[in-house]
């Protein structure tokens, strides 16, 4: 249950918020300044991103869909 | 001299005979070249000109509906070459040449008409690099606007995905060379604006394969250029070859040189991307190993101090205090039951000092003593209060009115009224008087006289 809520929080990220905040993790857990019981949430939070990142990477679905025209949709 | 009647003219009647005489001598169609001077669009866009060159001069006119299929706008000064015909403007008194189609004697007209958006777009700022979007770093549905049939949206696809597998490609297809081309391009920019709520593209690419500049121009067009101008979402622009630059090149957010150029600028490369995820994760990982570590080292530090090497360090001094203190409490509580113990044992020494049996003996006595002093006590009481009765008795009978008697005094009571007779009054001739005397005895006697 908690890893399904988990999964869909950062579904709600796209590849480029899901970068960033890992970057932030990155740099923040580099800084050696963040609580040790925080550095480990932040490590884990940090994990679950690069699988997401590498998720999205990895839904290639190489196909042009054409855009359907506005007349014959409405 | 007889002078021949000359026929006069009405103006009207020269005039149409110019007209005939002048356009039955001359071709039908035919190219003139000169410069263009005096040129003016009217409010009504017909366009009124001169062409000239060093021997004269030939004042034109273009039509409203011809002149605005022109690439370019004429100027003055510009070497064309003009076809048309030649009338005559009756109601203006001169010939003029009807001008059909202009073109450019030097250049070729594209390529001044060219210049000239350059110029005016540039002058009104649509270049500028504050009206440039950034691209997003990682386009997830990118929007395409060409040909659905050209080679051009294979080669923008190709290069994209290339790329960036994970990208979900949309075409809006148009029409992107000849008449027309222009509004479906701007149409399907607008459009694709209008609905990105839906499609949520992040960015477009905008663009066709190589051709003539002719091939090329719908991308120069002022409808393109302002469509480009105008999207929210922002536009890449993939016309032609390296060479090409059109205005959309010029107006769109970036440029890539072709069609298979556009992954470049479009997508991240997939590869790097991973790589940077990669070195991020090890990044988190050993960072996170040595933040593990730093705290491990804390805590061993503070294992192997002294209080964790040896607990019993902490409590030799607490049970040290505890020992003390339950010493302490022994010794007060064996004094105090030291204390009760000798309490005791004195007042035992006491009870066994005195014998029971004599103590019987004395108290029997001494109950003796005070029962017969108490006897003593109460006759005497007796004795005392009898006296006392006795004197009180003498004393009471010293008041009794018939003690009198003893001393020889009498009472006389009239027997009939039974009062005491105390005086005269209290009787009358012939009542009996009774007469109580000392011994109690009673005389009777009737008064006789008073």
């Amino acid at each position: 249950m908690g890893q399904i809520k988990k999964e869909k929080e950062l579904g709600g990220l796209n590849f480029e918020q899901a970068i960033d905040e890992l970057s932030g993790i990155v740099a923040s857990i580099e800084s050696g300044q963040t609580p040790l019981q925080s550095s480990i949430e932040q490590y884990e939070k940090g994990m679950e991103l690069i699988k997401h990142c590498r998720e999205i990477l990895q839904t290639a679905e190489k196909k042009i869909e054409k855009i359907a025209q506005e007349k014959d949709k409405k | 001299m007889a002078k021949k009647a000359q026929k006069v003219y009405t103006v009207g009647q020269i005039n149409t005979l110019v007209k005939v005489a002048l356009e039955a001598g001359l071709p039908s169609r035919f190219s003139v070249v000169g410069q263009i001077s005096d040129y003016k669009r009217h409010f009504s866009g017909h366009c009124y000109f001169s062409l000239k060159d060093p021997s004269g001069i030939l004042p034109g006119v273009m039509w409203k509906g011809k002149a605005s299929k022109l690439k370019f706008e004429p100027e003055n000064g510009l070497e064309v070459v003009a076809t048309g015909h030649i009338e005559v403007y009756t109601q203006g008194g001169k010939y003029q040449f009807y001008a059909d189609r202009l073109q450019l004697a030097g250049v070729g007209d594209l390529q001044l008409a060219y210049e000239q958006m350059v110029k005016r777009l540039e002058a009104e700022g649509l270049f500028k690099d504050e009206h440039k979007q950034p691209l997003p770093a990682y386009p997830m549905r990118i929007g395409i606007v060409t040909s659905a049939t050209g080679a051009a949206v294979k080669d923008i696809a190709t290069s994209v995905y290339d790329r960036w597998p994970c990208v979900k490609m949309l075409l809006c297809p148009a029409t992107v060379q000849g008449d027309g081309a222009a509004a479906t391009i701007a149409t399907a920019i607008k459009s694709i604006n209008k609905r990105n709520d839906e499609l949520k593209l992040d960015v477009i690419i905008v663009g066709r394969g190589g051709g003539s500049l002719e091939d090329l121009w719908a991308f120069n067009e002022e409808a393109v250029a302002r469509a480009i101008y105008n999207s929210k979402i922002p536009i890449i622009s993939a016309v032609g070859h390296e060479v090409d630059v059109t205005i959309a090149d010029l107006v769109a957010d970036a440029r890539a040189s072709t069609p298979t150029k556009a992954g470049v600028i479009a997508v991240p490369d997939m590869e790097e991307v991973l790589e940077r995820i990669n070195s991020m994760q090890k990044h988190l990982q050993r960072h996170a190993r040595n933040r593990l570590e730093v705290c491990k080292g804390q805590l061993e530090r503070v294992l192997a101090s002294a209080v964790f090497r040896n607990p019993m360090w902490v409590l030799n001094g607490p049970m040290q205090r505890l020992d003390e203190t339950t010493g302490q409490l022994n010794d007060v509580l064996r004094r105090l039951l030291e204390t009760a113990r000798r309490r005791i044992d004195a007042a035992w020494e006491k009870l066994l000092q005195v014998e029971p049996h004599r103590l019987m003996g004395q108290r029997a006595v001494e109950l003796g003593r005070l029962e017969s002093g108490a006897a003593a006590a109460i006759k005497s009481v007796f004795a005392k209060k009898q006296l006392q009765i006795t004197a009180l008795e003498n004393r009471l009978s010293g008041l009794n009115p018939k003690s009198v008697l003893n001393r020889g005094y009498s009472i006389t009571v009239n027997k009939g009224s039974g009062k005491v007779v105390l005086a005269v009054s209290d009787v009358e001739i012939g009542d009996v008087l009774v007469t109580e005397l000392a011994d109690k005895q009673r005389i009777e006697s009737e008064i006789k006289k008073i």
